[in-house]
């Protein structure tokens, strides 16, 4: 079997996990070959150089080589710009980003918008945090094929029922799956600005993601949950608990 | 395939379960202890009992430990009012060896990683939580990874102090010793440079 030599291929890391004794295995995410998955040989020993380089959110130059489902690193090089650092909460969203893209995308499908969208995600999730995951959920669903469909005629003053793969018809605006005309030409116009416009956009797209994510949920907002919970118990010293 | 007889394969098997023991060293190892060395078998068997039996982990700072009186959580250690978080026993040695800290631990036997399942409840985070609160611990010094996981911990962690009033402070990350800074990545640089302390 001939073995494809890719050379400094621009690509993120999702994901990098312990494999065999001195090992990783990385799932990168590159725009020429969509999810792969990457055997870095030794990279978990003492002398790694990639090892440091080999963080999520960080955009990279990898060279590896393509044998069957998993290849083999064979380089590593950080690209110009800048890691993100994303402090507190917000490194939440990027987890969820890359579990968004781990779960859905299929190994060796090429989506060079997504790649783009998924770098522009990461910088807009700083400045304008939740309306960032709407828009880069609007283009995966889009790229998967399962737009959400949002014609241009709607009017804010009407509500909406909204089924997956249907277009928007007029409805109640106390229903189940209903949404008013303004949070879905907000959601269209990337305009989400509004708590309410969020909230509302939110549900939609998790009903729309949950079609395609099967019975398991998500762990990165189960996760954020529970230690939102966990620093809400912390009782103040000598209260008595 | 093989040809070991029953006992010889489980414990080829047995011996594979050792970290970069593949068959043909677990092949070797086994015939060593049955072949050359009865008695250094004898003393492995017996050593691996004793040690399953008699270490568990401690229960305020999660360390292996042996007897009751875990050696990391003695009087001396708390008196000084230092808690050093770490993620794993390997690091709590690395600090133990190689510095002067005679504080206490937290060992939290991993890091924050919602992709692969670690969360609070896998870190003990419940636990430090009451040792925090104990009201002994003064700093509480934070020495996770500087991994995007490790860093993720240690907001959390601070987070975890501040509510309980105790002071928190992050181990610093920059140049290593004897390295040289043409030869230092650009993360590693901004944070030395971030980090600079008064000369």
């Amino acid at each position: 079997m001939s073995r494809a030599r890719i050379q400094l291929q621009p690509a993120w890391v999702l994901k990098a996990s312990a494999y065999s004794d001195t090992s990783l295995l990385v799932e990168a995410f590159t725009p020429s070959h969509g999810r792969i998955g990457l055997v870095a040989r030794g990279a978990r020993t003492a002398k790694s150089r990639p090892r440091a380089l080999l963080q999520a959110f960080r955009p990279l130059l990898l060279s590896w080589t393509e044998a069957g489902d998993l290849g083999t690193l064979t380089g590593v090089e950080a690209s110009p710009a800048a890691a993100f650092e994303f402090r507190g909460e917000t490194v939440f969203s990027g987890w969820y980003l890359n579990e968004l893209l781990l779960r859905l995308l299929q190994r060796h499908d090429a989506h060079p918008v997504l790649f783009e969208a998924y770098g522009e995600a990461l910088a807009a999730l700083i400045p304008t945090g939740e309306r960032a995951l709407r828009r880069f959920e609007m283009t995966l669903l889009a790229e998967l094929g399962f737009g959400i469909d949002l014609p241009p005629d709607l009017d804010p003053s009407l509500h909406y029922f909204h089924r997956n793969g249907e277009e928007p018809v007029p409805g109640a605006a106390d229903a189940e799956d209903s949404y008013s005309g303004r949070t879905l030409i907000a959601l269209r116009d990337d305009q989400l600005e509004t708590v309410e416009d969020l909230r509302a956009a939110r549900r939609l797209l998790r009903g729309a993601l949950a079609e395609h994510l099967g019975t398991k949920g998500l762990s990165t907002a189960t996760m954020l949950r529970d230690l939102r919970r966990s620093l809400e118990r912390v009782p103040t010293p000598g209260s008595g608990s | 395939m093989n040809n070991y007889s029953p006992r010889l394969s489980r414990l080829i098997e047995a011996l594979r379960k050792l970290p970069g023991v593949g068959p043909k060293s677990a092949q070797r190892m086994a015939f060593h202890l049955l072949d050359r060395d009865r008695a250094a078998a004898e003393k492995l068997a017996a050593a691996l009992g004793d040690a399953l039996g008699g270490i568990g982990r401690c229960k305020t700072c999660r360390m292996f430990c042996e007897d009751e009186a875990c050696r990391y959580c003695t009087p001396a250690r708390r008196a000084g009012g230092q808690l050093c978080v770490v993620e794993t026993p390997a690091d709590l040695m690395a600090l133990e060896a190689g510095t002067s800290y005679r504080g206490r631990y937290f060992v939290l036997m991993g890091r924050l990683s919602p992709l692969d399942g670690i969360g609070p409840a896998e870190l003990g985070l419940s636990v430090l939580q009451e040792v925090l609160l104990e009201g002994d611990v003064q700093e509480m010094i934070v020495a996770t990874n500087p991994t995007v996981e490790g860093e993720a911990t240690a907001y959390y962690l601070a987070e975890m102090a501040k509510a309980a009033k105790v002071k928190v402070s992050r181990i610093a990350h920059g140049v290593p010793m004897g390295g040289e800074l043409e030869y230092v990545d650009g993360g590693t640089l901004t944070h030395a440079l971030s980090g600079r302390t008064p000369a």
